[in-house]
């Protein structure tokens, strides 16, 4: 029984090593969170059955995540990395995706009906793809947001960001994803095959 | 005509980031009024808003 339970648990393990890696950045401290949440799950009795063991496991895993980015935070020679922020949030190179009267070069297209994609596998993986490609930062930040559901001023304590530079970040990323997902997705192959 | 005018009072580049933003912090009354005016004019931006939307749905569950 308990066997049963740990082999459910280390099924997780690609899937809880891919967020932590796109949060963390860093092969070595996406391990070691991994590790503190499957050994965490393994010796709690946490584990009500009410959501799935997956949502479970993503849980404690984004408290894990929290935790070492706040350690991350104390060292300085990590605190500098954040500094590489910077470059990340020059806005104007979307100013391509518009006209100089500030309308849509291209406009969004018809997605038809999206809701459909969330049910295939290959949509995931093309959101992977998508997500891969943001600058590292930004995509950090958006998995705190929109994966960890960190509240925008948690993020901003977390990071020492202000605000606006917050939501410049995500909106550079939801900018670039929703363009990533047209081309590949929506408006390729992909939807068909 | 005058539901034009004031759909125009924001440009398309300035209500993606007003439409971004409604996801990360509630917006004001006047804020709120102006995008739902673009909104109602704007088909380009009305997918905008539901590609976000969406985005966020997809990202819970690629969480789940």
């Amino acid at each position: 029984m308990a066997e049963d339970f740990a082999r459910q648990i280390e099924s997780h393990r690609g899937y809880l090593l891919r967020v932590a890696q796109l949060q963390l950045r860093d092969r070595d401290s996406a391990e070691d969170v991994v590790q503190d949440t499957l050994l965490a799950a393994l010796s709690g009795s946490g584990f009500a059955g009410k959501s799935s063991l997956k949502t479970w496991l993503t849980g404690i895993l984004k408290h894990k995540i929290v935790d070492a980015i706040r350690r991350k935070q104390r060292e300085p020679t990590v605190v500098s990395a954040f500094g590489d922020l910077e470059p990340e949030l020059d806005i104007e190179d979307f100013d391509a995706l518009f006209k100089d009267n500030g309308a849509w070069e291209t406009k969004p297209a018809d997605w038809g009906d999206p809701e459909a994609s969330l049910g295939r596998r290959e949509f995931f993986d093309v959101m992977d793809f998508c997500l891969e490609k943001l600058p590292p930062n930004t995509a950090r930040v958006f998995m705190m947001r929109e994966v960890m559901e960190l509240e925008s001023d948690e993020i901003c304590t977390e990071l020492a960001i202000t605000a606006n530079n917050l939501w410049v970040i995500l909106y550079r990323a939801r900018m670039a994803l929703r363009e990533c997902l047209e081309k590949n997705w929506f408006e390729g192959k992909g939807r068909h095959a | 005509m005058i539901r034009r005018a004031l759909g125009h009072l924001l440009r398309c580049k300035d209500v993606s980031r007003l439409v971004s933003q409604a996801q990360d912090r509630p917006l004001t009354r006047w804020e709120r009024w102006v995008l739902r005016m673009h909104l109602s004019v704007c088909d380009g931006c009305t997918r905008f808003d539901a590609h976000l939307r969406f985005l966020r749905r997809a990202m819970h569950r690629y969480r789940d």
